[in-house]
């Protein structure tokens, strides 16, 4: 009850557009990682925590293409996001497909996935450097003036983007050959396969699809603040939260789980300091763990594969 | 020499953190990400201690030994309760939130800026300050650690344990309250972590949150895995391994900026090898999943 009482003294607060735009861009980014990552753990159901650093990949290899290699924006961001498709493809080949055929457990693919984000995290550091690469070609401006409240044009095309990127991907799971195989797959593996549908291909594509995005997601956020080499395991971590929160397996749901996560987040600010954002964001995801596991839209899950 | 010392006494700190979740990891077959948080709650509570109330050594490690368990208690109650990923996903969250509220709470813990100046182990009069001295202590409290560890293990309780860790249902079919025994050993675990906790503090008499975040956690299950899930031996080998490894390679004079990340590209590197080609480890018994069940039934099988 204390939390509808907030929920309302916050909305009289923040019925501000200031804070709908703060929200909007922030559970835009959140929605694009979850939605990467989703279609990869939905057919795959193991963390794939390398895909932390597929995100961070598609940023870095823009800076390589843009500034490094002085390609225009236009030319490096879409290599830069096939790269990313390729690493997260390279990592189902060389890594994942193998302990899959061994028949090796979700928990050893995760512990991999593990090993597989610290080795690229700290190539990335170490290539190039822990501080703050940008690859920005404006000066930092204060942003266009919509209905009172600022907004900058990048935040613009990272909604924007957003939108589009989750239309086309509820397109795609929907109507797609390939999107309806990966949906098969998800729900039941065997029978998939049975029915002629070659899982090893469909999760490949999801990785390739997944990677893309997260590769995509990762350059968005690098445009509007710039990168650093560990901003992967942060914005998948929101992720997850969204998705958790929105029900594992829904799209609605991790937008619904987004926004409620920007949501708090502000208000938290607003309440408490920033340096509690994290902490906010996790004890959300533990609340929801904890009395509401299957979020908002998800199904119950068994407790128990017998 | 001294350096050589200073390996050592790594390499002990690593061992209690490392046989500790060996516990949770190989015995049980619980993966915790929040292993970090536990260690950082020992070393936080002796330093508090004895720079606030000027406590002597013994009755700090007693109390951090104790904040652990029921931070542990805290922590794993509710954790437990939920399915393999939400758990592990469950025991991240924590981490994070307990890496938080030291790096925040700025008045109480110091925050980013850590606690400095505390004091060295004094324990009845007799003062540890050498190297040597610092060895020996955590030769010491880490065989207590080891005992302790190896009694559970060897005990019908490890039974339970490890039979947990192989099928959870059936044993619970079978009568057994396995919730109950899953809350213990995670207090266990965290208690036993949280020593190395205080050596770590009283030694390098220095701490801020940055030693106890999440990578430290993933470092330390490393440890496990590599080292043998399911073996205390193993551990001990884990720690020396991936604590005196990463050192050889000052030798090759590396610059600095990217000594830090070569450390860590080797045991992350590691970590996806040995997932390939031999997850349960150099001396573990534990293959982390169904491979473990299959190959001990044609064991079984090739016996007739």
């Amino acid at each position: 009850m204390m939390f509808i009482y907030l929920v309302r003294q916050s909305v009289s607060k923040t019925v501000n557009i200031q804070y709908i735009f703060n929200i909007l861009l922030y559970s835009a980014v959140t929605i694009d990682v979850a939605i990467s990552f989703l279609l990869i753990y939905i057919v795959t159901r193991f963390f794939h925590f390398a895909h932390a650093v597929v995100f961070t990949s598609g940023a870095y290899f823009t800076f390589l293409f843009s500034k490094l290699l002085g390609c225009s924006l236009l030319v490096a961001i879409p290599l830069a996001v096939l790269c990313a498709c390729t690493l997260g493809c390279l990592m189902e080949i060389v890594v994942y497909k193998p302990l899959r055929k061994k028949k090796s457990s979700s928990l050893i693919l995760l512990l991999a996935s593990l090993g597989i984000y610290i080795v690229l995290q700290n190539v990335i550091s170490m290539v190039f450097g822990d501080d703050t690469k940008s690859i920005r070609t404006w000066p930092v401006v204060e942003g266009i003036d919509v209905f009172g409240a600022r907004i900058t044009e990048v935040q613009i095309i990272i909604i924007v983007a957003s939108v589009v990127l989750l239309i086309l991907v509820a397109g795609y799971l929907s109507l797609a050959k390939t999107g309806k195989a990966m949906r098969a797959v998800a729900n039941d593996p065997e029978l998939a396969n049975i029915s002629g549908i070659n899982s090893n291909k469909v999760i490949l594509i999801s990785f390739a699809i997944g990677s893309a995005l997260a590769g995509i997601a990762g350059i968005l956020v690098s445009l509007d603040v710039d990168m650093t080499p560990t901003m992967g395991m942060n914005a998948l971590m929101m992720g997850v939260v969204a998705m958790i929160v929105g029900g594992v397996g829904s799209i609605w749901g991790i937008v619904l789980g987004s926004l409620l996560l920007a949501l708090a987040q502000n208000l938290g600010v607003w309440y408490i300091s920033s340096q509690w954002q994290d902490a906010i964001a996790f004890a959300i995801l533990l609340i929801f763990l904890l009395f509401k596991p299957e979020g908002f839209f998800g199904k119950k899950l068994k407790k128990a594969n017998i | 020499m001294e350096y050589l010392l200073h390996i050592l006494i790594l390499i002990g700190i690593y061992t209690i953190l490392s046989v500790s979740l060996n516990l949770l990891v190989g015995y049980t077959g619980i993966l915790s990400i929040a292993h970090a948080a536990f260690y950082g709650v020992g070393a936080y509570v002796v330093a508090l201690m004895a720079l606030k109330f000027q406590t002597p050594f013994l009755l700090n490690l007693f109390l951090a030994i104790v904040a652990s368990g029921i931070f542990g208690a805290l922590v794993g109650i509710p954790s437990l309760r939920l399915r393999d990923d939400y758990f592990i996903i469950a025991t991240f969250a924590f981490q994070i939130i307990t890496f938080s509220i030291l790096n925040n709470l700025v008045d109480f813990t110091g925050g980013p800026l850590g606690l400095p100046g505390i004091p060295q182990p004094n324990i009845f009069g007799f003062k540890i300050t050498t190297h040597v001295e610092f060895l020996i202590l955590v030769i010491i409290l880490g065989g207590v650690t080891f005992w302790i560890s190896n009694k559970i293990v060897k005990s019908p309780f490890g039974r339970l344990l490890k039979a947990i860790r192989e099928d959870e249902v059936f044993v619970r079919a079978a009568g057994r309250n396995v919730s109950d025994a899953k809350v213990k050993v995670f207090v266990i675990s965290a208690s036993l972590a949280s020593i190395a906790g205080v050596v770590y503090a009283t030694y390098i008499t220095y701490i801020d949150p940055t030693s106890f975040t999440i990578m430290e956690s993933i470092f330390i299950i490393s440890i496990v895995i590599i080292g043998g899930s399911a073996n205390l031996k193993g551990s001990i080998v884990g720690a020396v391994v991936l604590v005196a490894l990463p050192e050889l390679l000052r030798f090759i004079g590396l610059p600095n900026s990217i000594a830090a990340n070569i450390r860590q590209i080797l045991y992350g590197a590691l970590l996806v090898i040995f997932m390939l080609w031999r997850p349960q480890g150099f001396l573990g018994e534990y293959k982390f999943g169904k491979e473990a069940v299959r190959s001990k039934e044609s064991e079984i099988r090739s016996k007739k």
